[in-house]
């Protein structure tokens, strides 16, 4: 393990994050000096977009793309003096994620030289790390790390010199499943409800404030200082597979070695599950998984070949969205988990949009009557009927697609089990309610 | 959302392969509703704009002629492009959209039965509009505590369908700051943080803006009747200058409720809470009923023969004749013309006379802007004047004219204003310049850039120094750094505006506001002003003014003066309010006749010989002139039951008795026949009654009531089976429910279209949404360019320095306003808001009791009050103002405070208590009495004057 084949975590330390001076003693705040002292923001930005570095957040899209957007004006509009803003998405709280606790509590020092190279690009001076509220391990470590970086002249006025100012400020959020969406996340900043915004416009025109702003996820981030040490080819290149660079994956559910591993883009899953998660628990056979969150469809186990870039599971009929595995096995209730899973986004509907706010306590109305065996074959119908009205181009957001996914999927492939329940008026794994 | 309604942007639109000629101004739900066809909805407002949460306006849109996909779009988020192609009765959206009701459907509860929505409930319209009919949903239904929000507005949660029009509306559109929504999921709920009394004075539109029986109206909940029984006529608001339109409804012969009426240039969709809740005056305790003075030959009939009896004595004699800016326009003109015009009074005080020249004057020059037009500033100077309690509905636009600024931002980034969310995204905080030159806090504070807030005084002053600095281009160096930004801003406004008014009395204000618009409208031509009055028809009396015109002041020398030939008052709809105790006495003590023609009763009934029982508006016809000299009809919700009749009629009686020689002592039947005899007497009649005439002749007489009206041959069973004769009608609308098409009326007694029964119908009759009616009526206004300047004019009486400003809530002016106990109940505590310096100075404590004693400037007279003082840190140095109760007064010459003893606290507290109760009373017996009323229907509603015995 080292910092050309795991960028990401190999300076990782959970006991004890590396200090300012500890982090730079291994090549930290490198990345950072290069950006401000070698190269104009428009280098830095071409250097991003030849790295064809993709979000990490669960959508992959290219993140020098996303950053071009933002406007410049010429300096004879008044919109020129605006701010600009960067805010990490930090809110992690997909079910079954994890991934950005490890580098948000083992390495918070990447994360802040990744968004001064950021907020540099896109000639923001403000920037937010927006943190998931029970995040408190990783609040108090950023908190301290903020503080060192600050007396060390990384951030505040003239840094290191380069007379770009950045003052980053930690916010940690109250809590709900929608500030992981970008625009509910900025009114969230703002103090308003966390409800995602109509688009157009798009943040990176009109996001917090009304300013530009660009919202990244911190795996996405993490990436910045060794794409500015080490290149885009680099990057592309530690990747033999379609997208380029590293990815944290995850795996979780009752197998032998649940964890965090950082893996070249594109290993496949079986590779995840059997080689680094250690396969199934003894007597459990998988039964069916979810590679990338609570809200991606169910894979099967002929898909174990699949590898796990955003193509290839996109092409298997789910998404890679944020590479963490739930691993379902033969011993455990399919519908049951999807109940589980409908009554967490039906929780978390933040009320705006008719489906996702009507729609999923609906699917969870029919998935607990099915579940304990009052279900009819008409129930089977109507959630169908529910997958389709909740679909995307139907609602306001991603939220309820992302709730459909699960749902749909197991329709399909776990067809047999709902039947079983409707047929016996019991569920055949728990037995009558 | 666009201002102009006769823009070229239309393109062509193909929807279900038909092509239609659609605006690009507005979203494609708009434009699809523009063609009058049907697409459901609730989350699009008209007047607020897209924001595409509830999903229910879903389309299929299709790339091109060979697309048969196609995918769904909310019309509402959609912009209109030429050659686009929809669906609307593709089975993919019909799903769609019939899902989305069913999944709304899914908490609602089904109590329409007791729902006082129900018939015009916008929700059932939807729900019959996209074919849901069957319940899929087995699971219980979650529910919500209600909350009592005051007295004007119910609250039923648990029929919420989340749509949040309500907020909107409230916080983003009205400024509320008292109501919110809380909760996610399905568990959503709109409502205030903790119950009570809702703060805006426009809070009961929420009524109206919900698309179900979320917010009903408790007062017409109280005596309720459902909508299609009904019978409604247009109307105007009686309360302020503005002349928003209403629709009144009433059942049984009392009124139920006010409804908004859509008039483009008005009103719009939107009404304040005195218009909308003020109504209950026509059925309050006091109404006069019965004559006095006059002894009819058969007990229970009065005849137009008992009148000319009881009045013989008078023929020939001398009467002054005193008007009032809150009876209608032609009521004024009458008396004027009988009494003439150097014996008829407007009302007015002197003072107030002397800028009611200045007033008219400024009319010659200046046509006031309406509320549309006053959206579309950019500026906005606010001059000493509260208008959110005065003229309550301009501040609602004045409100909206402050999005522009952010308005234009998101056009700059091709966002179009009815993009409601991404233009607030876009525009964040920022506001068009709002500044406030005034003596205390308003309720625009809170969106004004600047609130300069100092003596009347001070503000006369700064206004002479802007004038002389404009006249001379000067350097303004002499001013605050707010003023110069206000100059400065104000200068390079596109669309500024002005707005004054008549509250502090001071014609020195109200001369230096004059002479500053004059001199700035030089420079800027663009400038739009405008000058509130306080009372419905202010601007019409200023249309009968001249030299000759008397003030109160005269009028009570000339009752005073035993040398003076006048035999006695003729006062219509007028109780003297601007009398203080002394000037009171005067007439109390006259031998003099004084005959009254009102509505309720007053302190100047209490002193009459002959009352006139006088129609209320809303069993009148007649007109109002509003702030911009606009003429706007009335007419009778119901027929006024006899001896009630409107005033004009009445005095179309008394000249005949009187004044039998004169020309206009004549007998007539309606208003318009009253116009033709005023138009052959005068051709500067202003009425144009020859074209009103031929509309009336071309268009069938409207119905009142809507073909649904049940019971029309029942309702008087309890009397005889045998059916009525329906109650004649001397206006264009009829008390029946059969009658011309709706769609041709100018103005709509109540709006309805099939499939459409809420209030929603209303743009069935746009010529497209949120555009002028179809057949709106072209607007007539009083010519105030041939107004000749009076020779000599009035000076006033010499100006009082103003040490104690007074709040006037919206709820407590007038006499109209006393008769309704709601309004009463609304008032919490006396207030005095004091800088922290003047409470340290006069060794007072913030928060504490205080005795409060004014001297009235006029009189000497000096009144004391307990109030609680609060500090305003905006305020600085001396000034003091406050919200008291039952202030006779507007100008305070003095004022001393001291800490109030717990004694006086005490009986302070024990006697608002009282005042509360007294109002819940009232509140009760009132409804007992309707309601009593409603089992002994009507006798036979007969119109048009008192039978020949």
């Amino acid at each position: 393990m080292n910092a050309l084949t795991h960028p990401l975590t190999h300076l990782v330390n959970l006991q004890s994050p590396l200090n300012l001076n500890e982090y730079s003693q291994q090549g930290g705040y490198l990345g950072a000096e290069k950006a401000l002292k070698e190269y104009s923001p428009s280098q830095v930005l071409d250097i991003v977009k030849n790295s064809q570095l993709k979000g990490r957040g669960g959508a992959g899209f290219p993140t020098g793309m996303k950053w071009s957007f933002v406007p410049h004006y010429d300096e004879s509009d008044a919109r020129s003096q605006d701010n600009k803003y960067l805010v990490c998405n930090a809110d992690e709280m997909e079910p079954g994620t994890f991934k950005d606790r490890l580098l948000l509590e083992g390495v918070p020092h990447q994360l802040i030289e990744a968004m001064i190279i950021a907020a540099y690009t896109i000639g923001a001076n403000k920037a937010y790390i927006f943190l998931r509220g029970e995040y408190h391990l990783a609040a108090k470590r950023i908190e301290s790390a903020l503080k060192e970086a600050y007396q060390a002249n990384w951030l505040g006025e003239n840094i290191q010199g380069s007379e770009y100012q950045l003052d980053l400020y930690l916010h940690t959020s109250a809590g709900r499943y929608i500030c992981g969406e970008e625009t509910a996340l900025i009114n969230a900043l703002e103090g308003k409800r966390a409800n995602p915004r109509a688009k157009p416009p798009f943040p990176q025109v009109a996001g917090l404030f009304g300013k530009p702003t660009i919202v990244n996820n911190v795996e996405t981030l993490s990436n910045l200082p060794h794409i500015l040490k080490n290149g885009p080819d680099w990057f592309i290149n530690i990747s033999p597979n379609s997208d380029a660079g590293s990815k944290i994956y995850g795996a979780c559910g009752r197998i032998k070695n649940p964890g965090l591993w950082e893996l070249p883009m594109g290993v496949t899953i079986g590779e995840v599950l059997n080689t680094h998660a250690g396969g199934m628990q003894d007597g459990l056979k998988l039964k069916g998984l979810l590679p990338g969150g609570a809200s991606t469809d169910f894979l099967l186990p002929e898909h174990l070949d699949t590898p796990m870039d955003y193509d290839s599971i996109a092409k298997a009929g789910s998404r890679l969205g944020t590479g963490g595995l739930i691993v379902l096995d033969d011993k455990n209730c399919p519908v049951a988990m999807v109940l589980n899973l409908l009554q967490f986004f039906a929780q978390e509907s933040c009320g705006w949009c008719t489906p996702c706010r009507d729609g999923t306590p609906w699917a969870v109305e029919i998935l607990t009557r099915i579940e304990q065996g009052k279900g009819t074959i008409d129930d089977i119908d109507s959630l169908l009927k529910l997958c389709d009205f909740m679909w995307i181009g139907k609602t306001h957001c991603a939220l309820a697609p992302g709730a459909v996914e699960p749902l749909k999927s197991a329709l399909t492939y776990f067809n047999d089990e709902f039947m079983q329940h409707i047929e016996h008026g019991c569920c055949p794994y728990h037995g009558a309610y | 959302m666009s201002d102009d309604n006769n823009t070229p942007n239309t393109v062509t639109v193909y929807i279900d392969d038909q092509p239609y000629q659609v605006s690009t101004d507005d979203n494609l739900l708009a434009g699809v509703l523009s063609q009058k066809l049907n697409l459901p909805y609730f989350c699009w407002h008209p007047s607020m704009g897209s924001v595409g949460a509830c999903r229910q306006c879903a389309v299929t849109q299709y790339q091109d002629e060979n697309d048969q996909r196609g995918r769904l779009v909310m019309a509402c988020t959609t912009p209109v492009t030429d050659g686009m192609r929809i669906s609307l009765k593709d089975s993919q959206s019909e799903t769609f959209r019939e899902q989305v009701i069913s999944a709304m459907m899914t908490n609602h509860p089904h109590d329409c039965p007791v729902c006082a929505e129900g018939g015009e409930c916008h929700l059932q319209d939807m729900t019959v509009m996209t074919g849901h009919s069957t319940r899929e949903y087995k699971g219980d239904k979650r529910t919500f505590v209600n909350q009592n929000l005051g007295e004007f507005v119910g609250h039923e949660m648990n029929r919420c369908i989340t749509c949040y029009r309500c907020v909107r509306y409230y916080k983003d559109y009205a400024g509320g700051t008292d109501f919110g929504v809380y909760g996610t999921s399905n568990k959503v709920c709109f409502g205030r943080q903790e119950e009570g009394q809702l703060e805006s004075e426009f809070s009961g539109n929420l009524i109206e803006v919900c698309p179900t029986g979320v917010f009903t109206n408790k007062l017409f909940s109280a005596h309720y009747t459902r909508k299609w029984d009904l019978q409604s006529a247009p109307s105007i608001c009686s309360f302020c200058s503005v002349g928003c339109n209403t629709s009144v409804g009433e059942r049984y012969g009392s009124v139920r409720r006010v409804m908004n009426r859509y008039n483009y240039d008005i009103n719009g969709y939107f009404l304040c809470d005195k218009g909308r809740f003020g109504i209950g005056f026509v059925n309050g305790l006091t109404r006069i009923r019965k004559t006095k003075g006059i002894s009819p030959q058969f007990p229970n009939k009065l005849s137009r023969l008992d009148v000319s009896k009881a009045l013989v004595h008078f023929k020939g004699k001398h009467f002054i004749g005193v008007g009032s800016a809150r009876a209608s326009f032609e009521a004024n003109y009458y008396l004027q013309q009988l009494v003439g015009k150097k014996q008829f009074s407007l009302g007015y005080s002197h003072n107030e006379m002397v800028f009611a020249e200045q007033h008219q004057q400024f009319l010659k020059h200046h046509k006031a802007p309406s509320l549309a037009e006053i959206e579309q500033s950019d500026f906005v100077l606010i001059i000493d004047e509260d208008i959110t309690q005065i003229a309550p509905r301009i501040a609602l636009s004045v409100r909206q004219a402050l999005r522009n600024a952010s308005i234009e931002q998101a056009e700059k980034l091709g966002v179009p204003s009815w993009q409601d969310s991404a233009v607030r995204t876009i525009g964040g905080n920022t506001l068009s310049p709002l500044y406030l030159l005034q003596s205390k806090a308003t309720k625009l504070d809170d969106v004004a850039e600047a609130v300069i807030l100092q003596k009347t005084q001070d503000t006369i002053e700064l206004l002479h120094l802007f004038t002389t600095l404009l006249q001379n281009n000067h350097e303004l160096s002499k001013l605050s750094d707010d003023n110069v930004s206000l100059l400065n801003k104000l200068l390079a406004a596109k669309k500024p505006l002005i707005v004054g008014g008549w509250s502090h009395q001071s014609s020195a204000l109200f001369s230096a506001t004059i002479e500053f618009i004059a001199v700035l409208s030089k420079a800027k031509h663009t400038l739009r002003a405008c000058l509130l009055p306080p009372e419905a028809n202010s601007i019409g009396q200023l249309a009968l003014m001249d030299e000759n015109s008397l003030s109160i002041e005269q009028v009570l020398y000339k009752v005073m003066d035993t040398e003076d030939e006048i035999d006695g008052l003729i006062l219509l709809e007028n109780d003297f309010a601007v009398l203080n105790d002394a000037q009171l006495n005067c007439l109390k003590e006259t031998d003099k006749t004084i005959i009254c023609l009102d509505h309720s009763d007053n302190q100047i009934t209490a002193l009459a010989d002959i009352i006139f029982p006088a129609a209320p508006i809303t069993e009148s016809d007649g007109h109002l002139v509003n702030y911009q000299g606009q003429i706007q009809a009335f007419y009778q919700v119901h027929p006024s039951v006899l001896p009630v009749q409107e005033s004009w009629r009445w005095l179309s009686l008394i000249a005949k008795a009187i004044y039998p020689k004169h020309a206009l002592a004549q007998e007539v039947d309606s208003l318009a026949e009253l116009h033709q005899l005023f138009f052959q007497q005068d051709a500067n009649w202003p009425l144009n009654t020859a074209a009103n005439a031929n509309d009336a002749k071309a268009i069938k007489a409207i119905a009142r009531e809507p073909h649904r009206a049940s019971g029309r041959t029942a309702k008087m069973a309890n009397i005889s089976v045998h059916e009525a004769k329906v109650s004649q009608s001397t206006d264009n609308y009829r008390f029946s429910m059969e009658g011309g098409d709706l769609n041709h009326a100018t103005e709509m007694p109540f709006t309805w279209s099939p499939g459409w029964n809420s209030n929603q119908s209303i743009h069935q009759f746009q010529r497209k949404v949120a555009g002028q009616l179809t057949h709106q009526a072209n607007a007539q206004f009083i010519d105030f360019t041939d107004i000749k300047r009076v020779i000599e004019p009035r000076t006033p009486l010499s100006e009082h320095q103003q040490c104690f400003y007074p709040q006037i809530p919206w709820h407590r002016s007038g006499l109209q306003s006393s008769l309704n106990p709601e309004f009463a109940l609304l008032h919490q505590v006396n207030k005095v808001f004091m800088s922290s310096t003047e409470i340290a100075k006069r060794q007072l404590m913030e928060n504490h009791w205080v005795s409060l004693e004014l001297t009235a400037a006029c009189t000497g007279e000096k009144r004391q009050y307990i109030a609680q003082l609060l500090l305003d840190e905006k305020l600085t140095g001396d000034l003091i103002y406050g919200d008291i109760d039952q202030l006779p007064d507007r100008i305070y010459s003095e004022v001393s405070v001291s800490i109030a003893s717990a004694q006086q606290v005490e009986s302070y507290q024990n006697r608002c208590q009282q005042l509360r109760q007294k109002a819940n009373q009232d509140k009760a017996l009132i409804l007992e009495k309707l309601k009593v009323q409603d089992a002994y229907i009507p006798i036979r509603l007969v119109s048009g004057g008192l039978d020949n015995a």
